[in-house]
C-alpha cells in the first residue's frame, strides 16, 4: 500500500514510532547522499576558480583576489579541444541516435508472444552479455572491416546494448495489448502501430536509454584511444587527457625544481577546469530530459 | 449494417509445448469427464468456443451473455479478427472472414477498459481510424464533431484521455467506434467497468445511440440486465457453447434448461425436486402433497414431446411463487428482505432456499423470522426439466 508522506507540522507526530524511525532514517541516509554528492560537486567548481598555490596551502578561500581564470583560459586556448569538443558532440549524438533505433525496433519483436524464434534470438543476445570478443580480436575485426580511424569505429561496434533491448522490450510488454488490438481495428498496420502509437507512449524508456547512450558515449575515451589515430578525429574526452598529461611533471627533469612545482600545480589546476569543462554540456542537458520521465504518460489509457 | 453469419464457429487454444500437452492429458485421465474452469481439454488444446451458430440479421442488437470463461469474449474477438478462428465459417455482409486482417473487416470495437491513445487527444482518439483511411480533412472534422454531439463530449475533444472521468473515456471510446460508421459494431462488457449509477446511465445512452447509427451490434456482457434491456435477441453460452438464443421476453418465459433458467431473471428461480404426473392426457406437478396441473399450453408442448410420467426438476420464479392461505408447500421465513416496492421472503422448505417476491400493497402482516407461510404458484408458471439431461421437457 502507498503510505503517504507526512506533509504538515503535525503529521509527523502522529505516526507510529516504528514509521518515525525509519522515515527519520530515510531522511538521513538520502541527505548523506545529497552532501555526498553536492560537496565534491562544489569542490571541484570552486577549486577550478582558485589559484592553484593558495589552493595547496590554505584550501578553499573566498578572498576573490586568490581567484584565477587561468586553467579555464589554458584549456580553452588549446585548439584542440574544440576539434574535441565538435567530435563528442558528433559522436554521442550519432550515436545515441543510431543505438536507440536499433534498441527499440530490436526489442519490438522481442517483446511480442508470437514472435517465431524469440527463443532463439533471445539466447544469442544473451550469450553476447555473458561472453564478449576480446580487446585483440575486436580490434582485428575493426581493422579487417576497414574501419579503424573512421568514426564508424566508434559508432558501430557499442550501438546494439542487450541490456537496454531488454529493457525497452520489458517495457513495451508492460503496455496493455489492448491498445494494439484498438490500433488494429481502427486501420493500423504494424509499422503505424509501433511509429503512432506505442514509441510514444514509450517516451520514459526511449528518453532513458537516450541519455545512457549519450552520457556513455560522452565519457568514453577507450574506444577512441584504440580506434582513432588522427588528431582531428579525436573526442573532448581525449584532448582533455592529452592536455593533463602535457602538464604533468616530467620525472626526467628534476633540475628544475621551481618549473616542476609550476607544472604539478597547474596540473592540478587543470585538472578541476577539465572535469567541469566535460561535465557542463552533460548538466546542462539533464533538467531538458527530466520532463520525459513522467510516469503519467499511459494514464487514461486503459482502466487502472 | 450487415448481416453476420457464425456457421459452426470453434476456438482451440493450442498448447504452448509438449510439456504442458502431457501434464493437461495426465490431468485427463485422472478426472476423464470433469473439465477444467469452464474450459474442455482435448488433445487439440483447450476449447474455448464450440458449435457456435449464429445468423444475426442486418441492424440487429445481439447480446452474448454468460459467466465468466463461456467463450462469449471470444465469440466477439473472433468476430473482430482479434482471434484465430478454429473451425467454421463466419461472414459478414456476404464475405467469409476468416482469414481477413481486422482493419478489412469494416467493424468497429469497444473495449471493457477503454484501450484509449493515452498520449492523443479526444479528438485525435476519434479521428485516428479516419486519418488512416485518408478521408479527407474536412470530412473527418464533421464526423467527430457528429459523433462528439451524440455522445455529448464536444466539450472535452481537446483534453487527453487522463483529464476525463471513467464514463467519458468510455463515452470516448464508443465515440472512437462510430465515428467510422461501421458495418458490425462490437462492444466487449463496455459498462462493466463504470459504477452502478453510471452503468444505468450509459446503458440508457446505448439504447439511444442504437437508434441513431443503425448497425450491426455484438455486445458482450455478463451482466444480464444489459443483455435483457439491450438486445433484440440474446445468445446464452456456457462452458463454450450456446445454451439458447432467444428474445429476452422468450429466455425469461421458456428457458431452454436449468442453467439458462438460473441464469436470467433475478432474484434466481426456485428449483424443486419433484414429480411430473401425467394422468388421462393431462400434466400434473407434484411437489410433497401440493398438486398443480400445468397451463393448457404446456400440456399440449408436453404431449407433443411424448414427455411421461417422471422424477423432474421443477423451477418456478421468485415473482411467480406467491404466499398461500392454506395448501401449497409449507415452509419457514429464514430471512425477511424490505426492497422498497416489495418483500423477498426466503422460506425454508425441506431444507432449500426458496424466494418469494410479496409486493408491499400485497403485505398484510409483517414475516417474522422463524414463522410458517405456505406458498403456491399456478399451472402456467412451472417449469420442468429433466432430471437427467437438464433440458425444459417442453422444448
Amino acid at each position: 500500500m502507498k503510505q503517504k508522506m507526512p506533509k504538515k507540522k503535525g503529521e509527523f507526530a502522529k505516526l507510529p514510532t516504528g514509521d518515525k524511525a525509519l522515515l527519520t532514517i530515510g531522511y538521513i541516509l538520502l541527505g548523506l547522499f545529497v552532501v555526498a554528492i553536492i560537496l565534491p560537486m562544489v569542490y571541484i567548481i570552486l577549486a577550478s576558480f582558485i589559484d592553484p598555490i593558495t589552493l595547496q596551502n590554505s584550501g578553499l578561500t573566498f578572498d576573490f583576489s586568490k581567484w584565477t581564470t587561468t586553467a579555464y583560459e589554458r584549456v580553452l586556448e588549446n585548439a584542440q579541444i574544440w576539434v574535441g569538443f565538435k567530435n563528442a558532440i558528433i559522436y554521442s549524438v550519432l550515436f545515441t541516435i543510431i543505438s536507440v533505433v536499433v534498441t527499440l525496433l530490436a526489442a519490438y519483436p522481442m517483446s511480442r508472444a508470437d514472435f517465431k524464434g524469440k527463443g532463439f534470438f533471445n539466447t544469442i543476445f544473451v550469450i553476447t552479455m555473458f561472453f564478449g570478443g576480446g580487446l585483440i580480436p575486436t580490434y582485428l575485426l575493426i581493422n579487417n572491416l576497414g574501419m579503424l580511424d573512421t568514426i564508424w569505429a566508434i559508432l558501430i561496434p557499442g550501438a546494439f546494448s542487450v541490456w537496454n533491448m531488454i529493457i525497452a522490450r520489458t517495457y513495451y510488454m508492460g503496455i496493455p495489448r489492448d491498445l494494439q488490438e484498438a490500433a488494429g481495428i481502427d486501420g493500423a498496420s504494424e509499422m503505424v502501430y509501433f511509429f503512432k502509437i506505442l514509441l510514444p507512449v514509450c517516451t520514459p524508456i526511449i528518453a532513458t536509454i537516450s541519455m545512457w547512450q549519450f552520457v556513455g558515449m560522452w565519457n568514453s575515451y577507450f574506444d577512441a584511444m584504440i580506434y582513432l589515430n588522427s588528431a582531428s578525429k579525436q573526442p573532448l574526452q581525449l584532448v582533455l587527457r592529452s592536455i593533463l598529461i602535457q602538464n604533468q611533471p616530467d620525472p626526467g627533469m628534476v633540475s628544475d625544481m621551481q618549473s616542476t612545482a609550476q607544472r604539478a600545480q597547474m596540473a592540478e589546476l587543470l585538472k578541476y577546469a577539465t572535469i567541469i569543462i566535460s561535465s557542463l554540456p552533460l548538466l546542462i542537458m539533464y533538467p531538458f530530459f527530466q520532463k520525459y520521465f513522467d510516469n503519467g504518460i499511459m494514464a487514461g489509457a486503459v482502466k487502472g | 449494417m450487415a448481416e453476420v453469419i457464425l456457421k459452426n464457429i470453434k476456438k482451440v487454444y493450442p498448447f504452448v509445448s509438449g510439456e504442458d500437452k502431457k501434464k493437461s492429458k495426465k490431468k485427463k485421465a485422472d478426472q476423464p469427464e470433469k473439465k477444467k474452469v469452464n474450459l474442455q481439454i482435448t488433445d487439440e488444446g483447450v476449447v474455448a468456443v464450440q458449435e457456435f451458430s449464429l445468423d444475426i440479421k442486418d441492424k440487429e442488437f445481439i447480446v452474448l451473455v454468460g459467466p465468466s470463461g463461456c467463450g462469449k469474449s471470444t465469440t466477439l474477438r473472433m468476430v473482430a479478427g482479434l482471434e484465430e478462428i478454429s473451425g467454421g465459417e463466419l461472414i459478414i455482409d456476404g464475405k467469409v472472414m476468416n482469414d481477413v486482417a481486422p482493419k478489412d473487416r469494416d467493424i468497429a470495437m469497444v473495449f471493457q477498459n477503454y484501450a484509449l491513445y493515452p498520449h492523443m487527444t479526444v479528438y485525435d482518439n476519434m479521428a485516428f481510424s479516419l486519418k488512416l483511411r485518408h478521408t479527407p480533412k474536412d470530412e473527418i472534422d464533421r464526423k467527430v464533431r457528429e459523433a462528439a454531439e451524440i455522445l455529448d463530449i464536444t466539450q472535452y475533444l481537446e483534453r487527453k484521455p487522463k483529464a476525463l472521468s471513467g464514463g467519458q473515456r468510455q463515452r470516448v471510446a464508443i465515440g472512437r467506434a462510430i465515428v467510422r460508421a461501421p458495418k458490425v459494431m462490437l462492444m466487449d462488457e463496455p459498462l462493466s467497468n463504470l459504477d452502478a449509477k453510471l452503468r444505468n446511465e450509459m446503458r440508457a445512452e446505448i439504447i439511444k445511440l442504437r437508434q441513431r447509427i443503425d448497425t450491426t451490434f455484438m455486445y458482450v456482457t455478463h451482466d444480464q440486465t444489459e443483455a435483457m434491456t439491450l438486445g433484440d435477441r440474446i445468445v446464452i453460452m456456457k462452458d463454450g457453447y450456446i445454451q439458447q438464443i432467444g428474445t429476452p421476453q422468450e429466455v425469461f418465459n421458456h428457458p431452454a434448461n436449468l442453467f439458462v433458467a438460473g441464469f436470467i431473471g433475478m432474484p434466481v428461480m426456485n428449483f424443486f425436486d419433484a414429480e411430473l404426473e401425467e394422468k388421462n392426457g393431462k400434466y400434473f406437478v407434484k411437489l410433497h402433497d401440493y398438486e398443480v396441473e400445468l397451463s393448457a399450453d404446456k400440456e399440449e408442448r408436453l404431449r407433443k414431446n411424448n414427455v411421461k410420467s417422471q422424477k423432474i426438476t421443477l423451477g418456478v420464479r421468485p415473482d411467480h411463487t406467491d404466499v398461500a392461505e392454506k395448501g401449497g408447500v409449507e415452509g419457514k421465513v429464514e430471512v425477511s428482505e424490505m426492497m422498497g416496492s416489495s418483500v423477498h421472503l426466503h422460506v425454508n422448505a425441506d431444507g432449500k432456499d426458496v424466494i418469494i417476491i410479496v409486493p408491499t400493497q400485497d403485505l398484510k402482516e409483517n414475516f417474522n423470522i422463524g414463522q410458517a407461510v405456505r406458498f403456491c404458484f399456478n399451472g402456467n408458471v412451472a417449469h420442468v426439466f429433466s432430471k437427467e439431461t437438464d433440458k425444459n421437457l417442453e422444448y
